[in-house]
């Protein structure tokens, strides 16, 4: 066993955004274990106010290029719920439909180009396609099949266009749809291929587990991303989204430039883990067996088979989406005028981002203009926790070499899937 | 964004003239990182345009292709929005995807962070670079 260890991971690559992980320890005794965020602040809630009702969707669609269409049906949300706004179960589908369609992508994502490299021992997902063409290609091809999906109806990839408070400002066609259905038929093999794929390396996921508390959304006879109330593995009580900031107790730490939350216990954990906890046996059937197959149960305390959550709920999702495809169908799509006008009000939307549950709140005045805003992302609510298994997990694993020790805490930062912040990119290259 | 959106403002440039370039699309790939993969997937030819950093004085436009470069960033997958753009590339020519020419723009930033707009450097220049790399478009 080393006698020193001083481990400075600055930044965690695979990642969304930047975050460092610090452990000094002598002799086996853990003298520091940190999990630090240095991001910069974004101001979207200041840069919301003083806009209109119409534009706030858009503009808080830029918080992430990966979950846009969830802040954005956030947003929409609390400002139908601000301004007494209906919707027609025709938008409700279409805007579940989308959803899943960016969980479907994010999950992808997250599995097979930044965790997969891991299970293979590999820093990235290229030299993957030597080893493994066939599982490279089809991660690929479900991820682009996702982007088509969410251009179909979000009218582009990132950052959607057709969403309004009230409606859609573009419908898909019945044809349309039909032939999404026939693609994600399509596709349920090749997420089977890729559950069978994580399988076979599943043993190489630590087994390490803490007792947490879960947040997520809940809903009576529904495996939920978009509507209900807050629900806690700690608590039978279930609280209105209304009430959110009763439940994430926002407070700000040194070690981090993003706040921390807490309820029940010092941390909590959101993400597919925590709705796989929550909602576990009201998986679609084919998801259901990919979470049996992984030894998945609920009560998981093991943040690494977080992963593995993400990669049910994919299957979940296509499942869940056919059948809303049926729904649609069955009645056709009508062209429906959108009635929404502004008025003063205070509103909160949530939904079940891919990371975890995610809450806007904005206020606005009688014409409709943002006078505050409050947005509380999954990744905030998961920093404490991530610390708190940090701290658990490295005693346990002490004895290691460093860069074991090392890659052993980007794999649970990883684990969680965390969406730090956008950042700013560019090549940086030497000619040969 | 600083220099770094330079890309971007040269694709704005482009898009106002779209018509003339019968054949091309016009991406803003934003910080999509792997989403560049299924852009160029099947492509006969993708042209990269991105602030770069490469040692020469600021304002620089410099066309290469991947191989003739190595990335200096030395963290794979820094993150999502990096995207590993030559490693993204490897990735296509793999997956037999590729397009038959890859030509990458890079443009050296005088400043890049936080903050909105070109540098005044970059942005007299502007013109100049979408004139060099329209040479390349012709025929295209």
């Amino acid at each position: 066993m080393p006698k020193i260890i001083d481990i400075n991971v600055h930044h965690v690559t695979r990642v969304e955004g930047h975050g460092n992980i610090v452990v000094k320890a002598s002799d086996g005794t853990v003298q520091k274990a940190e999990w630090q965020v240095p991001e910069a602040p974004r101001f979207f809630e200041a840069m919301v106010r003083g806009r209109s009702w119409e534009d706030i969707q858009t503009i808080v669609s830029r918080i992430c290029g990966i979950c846009s269409i969830t802040h954005s049906l956030a947003a929409i949300k609390a400002i139908e719920n601000a301004m007494d706004i209906q919707v027609s179960e025709q938008t409700d589908k279409l805007r579940i439909l989308t959803h899943y369609s960016e969980q479907l992508q994010s999950h992808i994502l997250h599995v097979g180009y930044l965790v997969a490299p891991d299970l293979f021992n590999v820093k990235s997902v290229v030299p993957l396609v030597a080893s493994h063409p066939e599982a490279v290609k089809t991660i690929i091809k479900l991820h682009r099949i996702a982007n088509t999906w969410s251009d179909l109806l979000a009218g582009r990839t990132t950052h959607p266009v057709t969403f309004k408070p009230g409606g859609f400002t573009k419908l898909p066609l019945e044809n349309e749809l039909r032939d999404l259905k026939e693609t994600l038929q399509g596709i349920v093999p090749d997420l089977k291929t890729v559950a069978d794929v994580v399988l076979s390396v599943a043993d190489r996921l630590p087994n390490f587990s803490r007792p947490t508390e879960y947040i997520a959304l809940v809903q009576p006879g529904v495996y939920t991303f978009y509507h209900g109330d807050i629900g806690s593995t700690d608590t039978s009580d279930r609280v209105p989204i209304s009430k959110f900031e009763t439940v994430v107790n926002e407070y700000v730490t040194p070690q981090s430039t993003a706040k921390w939350t807490k309820w029940h216990r010092p941390s909590y954990a959101v993400g597919a883990l925590a709705r796989f906890n929550l909602n576990g046996d009201l998986l679609n059937p084919l998801a259901a067996q990919v979470a049996k197959s992984f030894g998945l149960k609920k009560g998981c305390a093991n943040p690494f088979m977080n992963s593995v959550a993400q990669l049910v709920e994919a299957v979940h999702v296509v499942e869940a989406s056919l059948q809303i495809i049926d729904e649609l169908l069955a009645k056709g799509i009508k062209q429906e005028p959108i009635k929404a006008a502004p008025k003063s009000g205070v509103g909160v939307g949530c939904v079940e981002a891919p990371r975890g549950i995610l809450f806007h709140r904005y206020a606005f005045d009688k014409n409709g203009i943002c006078t505050g805003a409050n947005i509380c992302i999954p990744t905030n609510q998961n920093h404490g926790n991530i610390q708190k298994d940090i701290e658990a997990f490295v005693p346990q694993i002490i004895d290691k070499e460093p860069d074991q020790i090392r890659l052993l805490l980007e794999m649970l930062v990883r684990s969680y899937d965390p969406c730090i912040s956008c950042s700013t990119h560019f090549l940086n290259v030497e000619f040969i | 964004m600083g220099d770094e959106g330079v890309g971007n403002a040269i694709i704005e440039d482009f898009e106002k003239k779209k018509s003339r370039f019968q054949g091309v699309d016009f991406l803003d790939l934003g910080t999509s990182g792997p989403n560049l993969i299924h852009a160029i997937a099947g492509r006969k030819k993708a042209i990269l345009v991105d602030c770069s950093l490469q040692g020469s004085a600021p304002g620089t436009i410099r066309r290469f292709k991947p191989e003739e470069v190595r990335e200096k960033t030395g963290l794979p997958h820094l993150s999502l929005h990096q995207g590993d753009v030559l490693g993204l590339i490897e990735l296509s020519k793999q997956l037999g995807e590729c397009p038959e020419e890859i030509i990458i723009f890079g443009i050296e930033p005088e400043k890049v962070g936080v903050g909105e707009g070109l540098s005044e450097t970059l942005k007299s220049k502007l013109s100049y670079y979408v004139k060099i790399i329209e040479k390349d478009l012709v025929g295209a």
